[in-house]
C-alpha cells in the first residue's frame, strides 16, 4: 500500500495528457481524493514498505505526505473551475503535470534511500517545469528556464553532497544501507568531516530547492508565473519537499554529534532568508511576487527553528503545516483576483472589499494567518521558535528575527489594505464560484481548527519528528 | 602514471580546451569525452566486475557520452543556433583561472586520502576540476547552452566522485540518478529551442524581464 500511493499518480498522470479536457479535470479530482484517502488509511495503520532498502514511513515524512494530500484534494477542486474560465490553452499538459507533480511529491515523503530522496526531488523540478511554462508567454519561458537551471544546479549540489556522505561512511568503516534510517542508527561511526562537508552541500543544493537565500532567485518568477493552482502547489508542498532532504540529514547529524554545527548553519541560512524577504517584500509592486516573497520568508522562519531544535523544531514543524495551508489559500485566491482584474500589479487592485467580497474574505484571512495573527496556527509556531531561541540563549538572532518579521509585517499589510480598500468606482465584478472559494475557506478553517485544536495523534508525531532533530532529545 | 592518470590528465586538458574554446560544437565534443572517461572509469578501478556492472557502465558511456551530446548538437542544428560563444571574462582569464582552478584542486585533492584515491592520484583533483569547471563555465557565459554545457561538465564531474570513490549505491539507483539527468537535460534542450524561437537568440541577457 505504501509503495501504491506514489504509483497512482504515475499511471493517471501519462492518462491525463490523452483525455479530454472534462475527463482530465475529473481525473484531477479522483486522483486527490483517492491519494488522500490512502494517506489517511497510510497514517493510521503504518504498513511497512514492500520497498523497504528505499522506502520508510517516517514521522515527518507522513506529515509532508498527509498535508500533501489534503492540498492537492483541495486544489484539485479550485482547478476544475479556474482552468474553466482561464482558458489555458494545453489544459491536458497542465494536469498530466499536476499529476506526475503528486507522484514525485510523494515518492520524496517516502523515501528513506539518500540517492532515491534526490532522484525524487530532482524529478518534482522536471515535472513542475510544464506547468510553470503553462501560458507560454516570454515571462513564462524566461521563469522557466530559470528554475530548471537554477534548481537544477542546486540540486547536482545536494547529489554531491550525498555521495560526500557515502564517503563519510567508507573512511568510518560503516557497512549498512545508504539510507536514513540505518544512517542514523550508525551515525556516531561516520567520519565528521566528510559529513559536514556533505550537508554544507546538502543544504547549499536542497536549500536552493526550498527557497532559501541567496539562492532563491528562481522562486519569486516561478511562483509569479505559474497559473494559481501550480503556484499553491509549488509555495504549499513543492518547499516541503526540498525541506525534508534537509531535515533528513540534519537528523543524521544530530545523531552523529553534529547538530550544534549543523543547526547553527541553518540558522544563519534561515535569517538571511528573512532579511531578504523583509528587503523584497516593502518595495514589491505585484501581489503574486508578494506572496512569492513571503514563502522564502516562511522557508526562512522554518530553518531558523530547525536550527534552534527542541521548542524552535517543535514550532518550525508547526509553521511548516500552517504555512502549506495559508499559502496555498492565498495563491488560490489571487488566481481570482488575476482572473478576475486582468493584472498582476497591486497598484491596478482596487476596492477588493466592495468588487470581490468573497475573495476579500480569503485574502484578509490569508493575509491574518501568514502575518501570524491568532487564531492561525502560524502564530503558535513563530511563539514556539522565539521561546526556543531565547532558551537557547540566540539574543541576538532572535532580535534580528522579530525585528525582521516586524518590518515584513508592515510591508505586507501596506500593500493588502491598499488593495482592499483603496477608492475605486469600478463596478463589482462577477461573482465567484464556490468553487473558486471554498478550498481556500477549507484550508484556512484547518489552520484556524489546528490551532484550537490538533488531535493527540498529529500532536505526538510532530513531537516525535522534532525530538530526532534536538541533540539531547525533545 | 598508469594508464588511468593519463586518461584523468586528458580530461583535465579537456577543461582548458572547454576554457579557450569559442565554438560551442567543439564544446559539445569535449563534454562528449568527459562523459565517456568517466563513465567508463568504473570499468578499471570500481570492485563490480560483473555482467549488470558492465552492461550498466557500457549504458552510462552510452548515455553520458553519445544521447547528452548528441541532444545538445542536434537543438543547434534545428534552430540554427550562432555557434560562436564568448567567456564573459575573456580567453586569457579563463586560461589563467584554469591553471588556478587545477591547482586549487590539486591541493584540496591532496589534502584528502581516500583508500582508492591512492592508486590514482589524480582522481580526487580531476573531479574538483569538472565539478568546479563546470560551474564556471555556467557563471562565465551569457549563453544558455553554454550554460547547459557547464551544468553537464558539473553532472560529469559528481559522477565520477560518487562511483569511483564509493561503490555502495546500487545499479538501479545509479540509473535513476541518470535517469534524471537525461530527462534534465532534454528538458533544458526543449526550453532551448523555445527561448530561441521565442527571442532569436539564445543570449540570457534577453531573460531580464522579471528582475527586481
Amino acid at each position: 500500500m505504501v509503495e501504491l500511493i506514489a504509483l497512482i499518480p504515475f499511471i493517471t498522470g501519462p492518462m491525463a495528457f490523452f483525455l479530454p479536457r472534462s475527463a482530465g479535470r475529473l481525473l484531477l479530482i479522483l486522483t486527490g481524493a483517492v491519494h488522500l484517502l490512502l494517506s489517511l488509511l497510510l497514517w493510521t495503520y503504518r504498513p511497512l514498505p514492500m520497498l523497504s532498502a528505499y522506502f520508510a514511513l517516517t514521522d515527518v515524512g507522513l506529515l509532508s505526505l498527509l498535508v500533501i494530500s489534503l492540498l492537492f484534494f483541495l486544489i484539485s477542486f479550485y482547478t476544475r473551475d479556474y482552468l474553466k474560465k482561464s482558458g489555458i490553452h494545453f489544459e491536458n499538459v497542465f494536469c498530466g503535470s499536476m499529476l506526475l507533480f503528486l507522484g514525485t511529491m510523494t515518492l520524496v515523503t517516502l523515501a528513506d534511500h539518500l540517492m532515491v530522496m534526490w532522484i525524487a526531488i530532482e524529478a518534482t523540478t522536471l515535472a513542475s517545469a510544464p506547468l510553470i511554462y503553462t501560458h507560454r508567454t516570454a515571462e513564462a519561458l524566461e521563469a522557466t528556464w530559470k528554475y530548471v537551471l537554477v534548481c537544477s544546479v542546486g540540486i547536482a549540489l545536494a547529489l554531491l553532497g550525498s555521495v560526500l556522505i557515502t564517503i563519510a561512511m567508507d573512511v568510518g568503516r560503516v557497512d549498512v544501507p545508504v539510507s536514513v534510517s540505518a544512517l542514523t542508527g550508525e551515525a556516531g561511526n561516520l567520519d565528521p568531516l566528510w559529513l559536514k562537508i556533505g550537508f554544507v552541500f546538502i543544504l547549499v543544493g536542497y536549500g536552493t530547492k526550498m527557497g532559501l537565500a541567496p539562492m532563491h532567485t528562481w522562486l519569486p518568477d516561478a511562483h509569479s508565473e505559474a497559473p494559481s493552482p501550480a503556484s499553491a502547489l509549488l509555495s504549499g508542498v513543492l518547499l516541503n519537499c526540498a525541506y525534508l532532504g534537509i531535515f533528513r540529514t540534519h537528523k543524521i547529524m544530530t545523531a552523529a554529534g553534529l547538530g550544534a554545527f549543523s543547526g547553527r548553519i541553518l540558522m544563519v541560512f534561515g535569517l538571511i532568508s528573512i532579511l531578504a524577504a523583509a528587503t523584497f517584500i516593502v518595495k514589491q509592486n505585484e501581489y503574486k511576487r508578494l506572496l512569492a516573497y513571503s514563502s522564502i520568508e516562511n522557508m526562512g522562519i522554518i530553518a531558523f527553528g530547525t536550527g534552534i531544535g527542541g521548542l524552535g523544531a517543535y514550532g518550525a514543524l508547526i509553521c511548516l503545516i500552517h504555512h502549506s495551508l495559508i499559502k496555498s489559500a492565498l495563491f488560490l485566491t489571487s488566481g481570482n483576483i488575476l482572473l478576475n482584474y486582468g493584472s498582476r500589479l497591486l497598484k491596478d487592485i482596487t476596492a477588493l472589499v466592495r468588487r470581490m467580497p468573497g475573495t476579500f474574505l480569503a485574502f484578509c484571512g490569508g493575509f491574518a494567518g501568514i502575518s501570524g495573527f491568532p487564531p492561525f496556527g502560524l502564530f503558535i509556531g513563530k511563539v514556539m521558535i522565539i521561546m526556543g531561541a531565547f532558551r537557547g540563549g540566540h539574543y541576538v538572532a532572535v532580535g534580528i528575527f522579530m525585528a525582521s518579521l516586524s518590518v515584513i509585517f508592515a510591508g505586507f499589510a501596506n500593500h493588502t489594505l491598499k488593495i482592499f480598500f483603496m477608492k475605486s468606482a469600478a463596478e463589482p465584478l462577477p461573482r465567484e464560484t464556490a468553487g473558486m472559494l471554498l478550498p481556500q475557506y477549507l484550508l484556512l478553517l484547518t489552520s484556524l481548527i489546528l490551532c484550537c485544536w490538533m488531535p493527540e495523534g498529529l500532536s505526538q508525531t510532530i513531537r516525535n519528528a522534532a525530538s530526532v532533530i534536538t541533540p539531547g532529545g525533545f | 602514471m598508469n594508464y588511468i592518470d593519463t586518461l584523468l590528465s586528458l580530461v583535465l586538458l579537456s577543461i582548458l580546451f572547454s576554457f579557450g574554446s569559442s565554438r560551442l560544437p567543439v564544446l559539445i565534443r569535449v563534454i562528449g569525452f568527459q562523459g565517456v572517461v568517466v563513465s567508463g572509469l568504473p570499468l578499471f578501478i570500481g570492485n563490480d566486475h560483473s555482467l549488470g556492472g558492465m552492461a550498466f557502465s557500457l549504458i552510462t558511456i552510452l548515455i553520458r557520452g553519445l544521447v547528452i551530446p548528441l541532444c545538445i548538437y542536434l537543438i543547434i542544428r534545428r534552430v540554427a543556433i550562432r555557434r560562436e560563444v564568448a567567456p564573459i571574462f575573456g580567453h586569457h582569464a579563463s586560461m589563467l583561472a584554469w591553471l588556478g582552478l587545477i591547482a586549487a584542486a590539486a591541493f584540496i585533492g591532496n589534502k584528502f586520502t581516500l583508500p582508492v584515491a591512492t592508486q590514482n592520484v589524480l582522481l580526487m583533483p580531476t573531479a574538483i576540476a569538472l565539478v568546479s569547471g563546470g560551474l564556471f563555465l555556467l557563471m562565465g557565459h551569457r549563453n544558455a547552452i553554454a550554460m547547459v554545457l557547464g551544468y553537464i561538465m558539473m553532472e560529469n564531474g559528481i559522477y565520477l566522485v560518487g562511483t569511483t570513490f564509493s561503490s555502495r549505491t546500487h545499479h538501479i539507483v545509479e540509473f535513476g540518478i541518470l535517469l534524471d539527468v537525461l530527462a534534465g537535460v532534454m528538458i533544458m534542450a526543449i526550453i532551448l529551442q523555445n527561448i530561441k524561437q521565442t527571442f532569436d537568440d539564445v543570449d540570457t541577457d534577453l531573460l531580464q524581464t522579471l528582475k527586481e
